[in-house]
């Protein structure tokens, strides 16, 4: 046997974990009843029992690169069920965290990210961004005019300065998540086909991503979520913050065109379709519905975290993170519009201000947090889908 | 002193409706001219105990209860002064058979009741009151081998008891295995942190305990005598003394040179040229000292492998191969290193099983070296802030509270564990290379060492010595402690401490291996049971399994042919002989167990309450129909039954109303091995069609409250089934059953399916003559 797997633990992945809500994981003794319990374990493959161990071995290379760890949606249903505390399910969490930082460029940004103490530099980032690119480029206006008798955020600040900012930040978002991506891909390839839990073993990106339609269908539906037994209720949750996300997201671009759209046909800024828009407006109404939507989610995610039993489940840095950004974007964004209709010109360029604070950090900071999920889970569900995961799996049985 | 008899026959527990008590009383005590015969319908009530102890006051000294099993209510029909037999009619008759039907011929139940009273009215008439034995010095010093934990913790519990104790220790001073380890594994709850040696404390107090006389650089020559005085000669060791103890005859020194079996004498010649500069076991040393129960606390050692052992974990080839014991060692004199080079042993593997596609452990690995690599693995940890240990088992036991020390050392990020079969253990570099199979992080894997320590097993020290040196003539050391791997056996299903030599009680190591809290905890036991013993000694009553009992085998010597069966074949090494082959009593050696009763030819070996005369007449009591009686005369088959196992699981059987054969007819007897031959003869020549000893299991296995027993008396039946076949009778009407005391569901198959066989083979020819 010459080719034995040489056994180096990590001790310091082994606290990373820790420190990532994994403190317990230590503490498995093998016994497999997380992988009874597990509605994602394969029969001939006690997962995640075998991640449990590697990950108590500092096995990063074996843990980060694992297809399956993304495969879990964290339904808790192991760490409820667990006789030792070990909670797998945070294990795993701690492992999909760890990996989106692994996988991310630039690593001081993202270790800046995953740690608490950056928080306010992090914040106080775009604020300064702003402040300097407004002053710079007088893009904003510190005694804005009403327009055409209302309030408008776009005389307080330009939508030029915005998209000036964010399209730059989204792109950086995209490059980040592409090289990332590439690493991530390659890594997950490797491993399964080493492991031999794949049936193919060839690299197509072109039906990788043909892959997608059925994919995202899964997604959208939740339907792993509802495979769940232990927090099932999370499903509606998060269905409300996803498709809240992707309403603003809908809204965003539809304004997005309508306004260089209208810019363009009327060849004037002056004369372009700016906001505010009506509350008539069918699009006005998708905003609304998603701003709520994403706020009442976010609030009963806050809700169950804050009041979870610490032996199931026990929340990280990360995860309070995210949950702080979707209800400062949720709050924010709907107080700013309820502030400009009530007609409190100051509170509203005030909490308008954070707004886009929050949303510079909803996408600059994107590929290094937890919220990267949305990407690296979807490319893994791809990929298991792709690589024919389930089949390898029948076949081995 | 005359006898006056008593009898009670209760109608309760369904015993009334089932049997005409009072036809019952008729037909047998009357005709025998008993007269005090009283019937109440529950004499278990303070009304029916009135009765008897009223008529125990007037003079009954002989008290009959024919109600329920003598296993129940023991306390309630206690009647000091008076013996008492109890006749069980509610489970062995009227619970486990049928009703009889009107108008029958035959009543069953009624035939089986008037036999068992028949056989309680004989048995009181031949038995006699015991008188118990007492030495006339009696010595309440208790002497402890071994002056380790388990040791000092006994003689500390036993002196602060108030009993004088005396601790030989072979080493030159106190403490054994204890006093050499880097931290102990942990005492209290919540069993999660290694604590510093305790030994030290123990030490002081031993040495300051003014009942405690400490001996090191002593050990054990020869323990001669019994319990309450064995006379103890000791010595320092490498000495060679008189006392020093003889040893029995080897096999082969037992025939002349033409291969034939030594006469007496002969042997008692070649004894006296084997055993050259040694007194006999029957001189006792007038220099000994004397003591009342010994603590055998020896202890254990680590297993030392085999030139070449675990060669291919490297053992031998690298010095950077070590056993557990010398890594304690090293972990004791400071921070690890590797032996070869002197640098940090930063990356340790534990190897728990020798491996390479076996999945045993290592010899004598148990719980303990399971424990003691968690142990280890920490001091790793404690040396070197990036140190990393590694232990790779194929069984890692950590009973009980031991569980929480094993989730705690798991805890520590540095520490790694896997099940795994280790292949080999390889030089690379400067450092070594554990190459393991089948692990749970995969099929083939390898880690890289600076220190590889092998998980040795305790040997307990009684495989290399007997320690006890017993001037038994059965030898000095345990019987048959081979079955045990040479832990010094305790029967210990039932009786932890106990060996089989009375008055001898092992604790710690040397009985099984255990931790330093199982074996102080182990000390206290031993200390009470030897405690127990003087106890019992000093009231002239066996210590256990028959706690209590008064009697002891009562030798009639002018019959005495010299045949030494009695001393070989005691469990408990309780006879010496002298010479010439007669046997000497040793009475509190005796658990009364009646096995010499068995093997005597002679049928000279009796106890008061218990003798071949009593059961024998009790047989020969039974009535037996014949063609004479009636037309279908029905078969009587005679069990001999346990009263240990296979008497509860009769009293089982009928609690639970489960039927058998109303053709059987049980007596229970103190051990299958007390069964004197003789009593099958008797059944057979009167006419019983079949004869059955139901007991304990024997083998590896056994479950013998005595032993040997049952072992002993299924080759006396082997011997019976050839004089039968000479008497034209079938050897298959004898039998010996095994039944456990838990197998009573067994019982009327085991019953039923030898009356059926004996059915078949027809009714004894004998019967009638």
């Amino acid at each position: 046997m010459g080719d034995r797997k040489l056994l180096e633990p990590d001790v310091q992945f082994i606290q990373t974990l820790g420190e990532r809500g994994a403190d317990t994981l230590k503490k498995c003794y093998q016994c497999a009843t997380c992988s009874v319990v597990c509605p994602i374990s394969p029969d001939n493959k006690p997962f995640p029992r075998k991640e449990m161990i590697a990950a108590s071995w500092g096995l990063s290379d074996k843990l980060v690169t694992n297809v399956d760890v993304w495969l879990c949606h964290q339904c808790g249903d192991c760490s409820a069920k667990c006789p030792r505390g070990a909670r797998p399910g945070d294990v795993l969490g701690s492992v999909r965290s760890y990996a989106i930082q692994k996988y991310a460029r630039p690593q001081w940004l993202a270790r800046a990210v995953n740690d608490p103490k950056k928080l306010p530099i992090l914040f106080a980032f775009p604020a300064v961004l702003f402040v300097v690119l407004g002053l710079i480029t007088g893009l904003m206006d510190f005694t804005p005019e009403l327009r055409h008798g209302h309030i408008s955020h776009g005389m307080f600040f330009s939508s030029w300065l915005v998209d000036m900012i964010f399209v730059p930040s989204m792109t950086f978002a995209l490059v980040v998540f592409a090289m990332g991506l590439k690493n991530f891909i390659t890594d997950m390839h490797e491993a399964a086909v080493a492991e031999g839990k794949v049936a193919r073993t060839d690299l197509n990106w072109l039906d990788l991503i043909k892959a997608a339609p059925k994919v995202i269908l899964t997604i959208l539906r939740h339907d792993k979520f509802s495979e769940c037994g232990e927090n099932k209720e999370r499903a509606t949750t998060h269905m409300m913050v996803l498709f809240g996300f992707i309403g603003l997201f809908i809204v965003t671009g539809v304004f997005f065109v309508v306004l260089y759209g209208s810019m363009a046909w009327f060849g004037s800024y002056e004369l372009a379709w700016h906001s505010p828009y009506s509350q008539l407006n069918p699009v006005k109404w998708l905003a609304n519905v998603a701003g709520i939507a994403l706020l009442v989610g976010a609030l009963v995610m806050l809700k169950n975290r804050l009041f979870k039993d610490e032996k199931v489940a026990k929340s990280s840095y990360q995860d309070w993170a995210l949950i702080g950004l979707v209800l400062g974007l949720a709050v924010t964004g709907l107080g700013a519009e309820v502030s400009r209709l009530i007609g409190a010109a100051t509170v509203t360029y005030v909490v308008y201000f954070v707004h886009l604070m929050f949303v510079f950090c909803l996408f600059v900071y994107l590929p290094f947090s937890k919220l990267a999920h949305l990407v690296y889970r979807t490319v893994a569900m791809l990929y298991a889908e792709y690589a024919g995961r389930e089949e390898a799996l029948k076949k081995a049985a | 002193m005359s006898k006056k008899y008593g009898f009670y026959i209760c109608s309760g527990c369904g015993i009334g409706e089932a049997l005409d008590v009072k036809k019952l009383a008729e037909d047998i005590l009357e005709e025998e001219g008993h007269g005090n015969i009283k019937f109440h319908n529950a004499f278990c009530s303070p009304e029916g105990v009135a009765l008897i102890q009223k008529d125990v006051a007037d003079g009954v000294n002989a008290v009959c209860v024919a109600a329920c099993s003598r296993r129940v209510l023991t306390d309630v029909f206690n009647f000091p002064g008076a013996q008492v037999d109890r006749v069980n009619l509610r489970e062995q008759v009227v619970w486990s058979h049928p009703k009889a039907e009107e108008g029958a011929e035959i009543n069953p139940l009624q035939l089986m009741a008037q036999d068992y009273l028949r056989m309680s009215m004989v048995k009181l008439e031949k038995i006699k009151v015991p008188e118990p034995f007492k030495l006339e010095i009696l010595s309440r010093k208790i002497l402890v081998i071994g002056g380790g934990v388990t040791g000092m913790t006994a003689a500390l519990d036993a002196a602060d008891t108030g009993y004088e104790v005396t601790i030989v220790e072979k080493a030159d001073k106190l403490g054994g295995w204890a006093a050499s380890v880097r931290k102990q594994l942990p005492l209290v709850y919540p069993y999660r942190e290694t604590v510093s040696p305790i030994v030290d404390d123990k030490i002081r107090q031993v040495r300051s305990h003014p009942k405690i006389t400490v001996k090191t650089g002593t050990m054990v020559a020869r323990i001669a005598g019994q319990p309450g005085e064995f006379t103890v000669t000791l010595k320092k060791p490498g000495d060679k003394i008189e006392f020093d103890v003889p040893y029995p005859l080897p096999p082969e020194m037992k025939v002349d040179e033409n291969g034939k079996e030594l006469d007496n004498d002969g042997l008692a010649v070649k004894y006296k040229e084997y055993n050259e500069g040694r007194a006999d076991i029957l001189t006792l040393d007038p220099a000994g000292e004397m003591f009342g129960a010994v603590i055998l606390a020896a202890g254990w050692r680590p297993y030392q492998p085999a030139e070449g052992e675990f060669k291919h974990l490297g053992l031998g080839e690298s010095p950077d191969v070590v056993t557990n014991a010398e890594f304690e060692k090293m972990a004791a004199a400071g921070p690890v290193i590797r032996p070869s080079d002197g640098k940090p042993a930063k990356r340790v593997v534990f190897v728990q099983s020798p491996g390479a596609g076996d999945d045993s452990d290592f010899p004598y690995a148990s719980s303990v070296t399971s424990l003691v690599a968690l142990k280890q693995a920490k001091y790793v940890r404690e040396d070197y802030g990036d140190g990393k240990a590694y232990i790779i088992y194929q069984h890692m036991r950590t009973p009980g509270l031991t569980e929480n020390f094993y989730e705690a050392v798991q805890q520590d990020p540095g520490i790694f564990l896997t099940k795994g079969d280790v292949a080999a253990v390889k030089k690379e570099g400067d450092s070594l290379l554990v190459e393991a199979d089948n692990t749970l992080l995969g099929a083939a894997v390898k880690i890289k060492a600076d220190l590889v320590v092998l998980a040795m097993g305790m040997v307990p020290v009684t495989q290399d010595d007997p320690v006890v040196n017993l001037a038994y003539r059965q030898g000095p050391g345990f019987r048959d402690i081979g079955l045990f791997d040479n832990y010094v056996d305790s029967n210990f299903i039932c009786f932890p401490y106990e060996t089989q030599r009375t008055g001898v009680y092992a604790a710690g190591a040397i009985r099984r291996s255990m931790t330093m809290e199982e074996s102080m905890e182990d000390a206290t036991g031993a200390a009470l049971k030897a405690i127990q013993c003087l106890e019992s000694v000093n009231r002239g009553v066996a210590v256990h399994p028959r706690s209590g009992d008064m009697t002891f085998p009562d030798f009639f010597f002018q019959r005495c042919t010299q045949c030494k069966r009695c001393t070989e074949e005691c469990p408990f090494g309780a006879l010496d002989d002298d010479a010439k082959g007669t046997p000497k009593p040793n009475p509190t050696r005796c658990r009364r167990c009646g096995t010499c009763m068995g093997a005597c030819p002679e049928r000279i070996i009796n106890f008061a309450d218990y003798s071949v005369d009593s059961v024998g007449s009790m047989v020969k009591s039974i009535g037996v129909p014949t063609e004479d009686d009636y037309d279908d005369p029905p078969l009587r088959i005679l069990v001999l039954v346990c009263e240990n196992d296979a008497y509860p699981a009769i009293d089982m059987a009928g609690l639970n109303r489960l039927q058998y054969s109303a053709d059987v007819r049980f007596v229970p007897v103190r051990c299958l091995g007390s069964v004197n031959v003789i009593w099958i003869k008797d059944a057979l020549s009167i006419g019983i069609d079949g004869a059955m000893l139901l007991g304990c299991k024997h083998g590896d296995d056994y479950q013998c409250h005595f032993v040997k027993g049952s072992e002993l008396a299924s080759v006396r039946m082997q011997k019976i089934g050839e004089a039968l076949s000479s008497l034209a009778l079938e050897p298959e009407r004898v039998t010996q059953q095994e039944i456990a005391i838990d197998e009573y569901w067994k019982l009327p198959t085991v019953i039923n399916e030898f009356v059926e066989m004996v059915e078949a083979l027809g009714p004894n020819p004998f019967k009638g003559f």
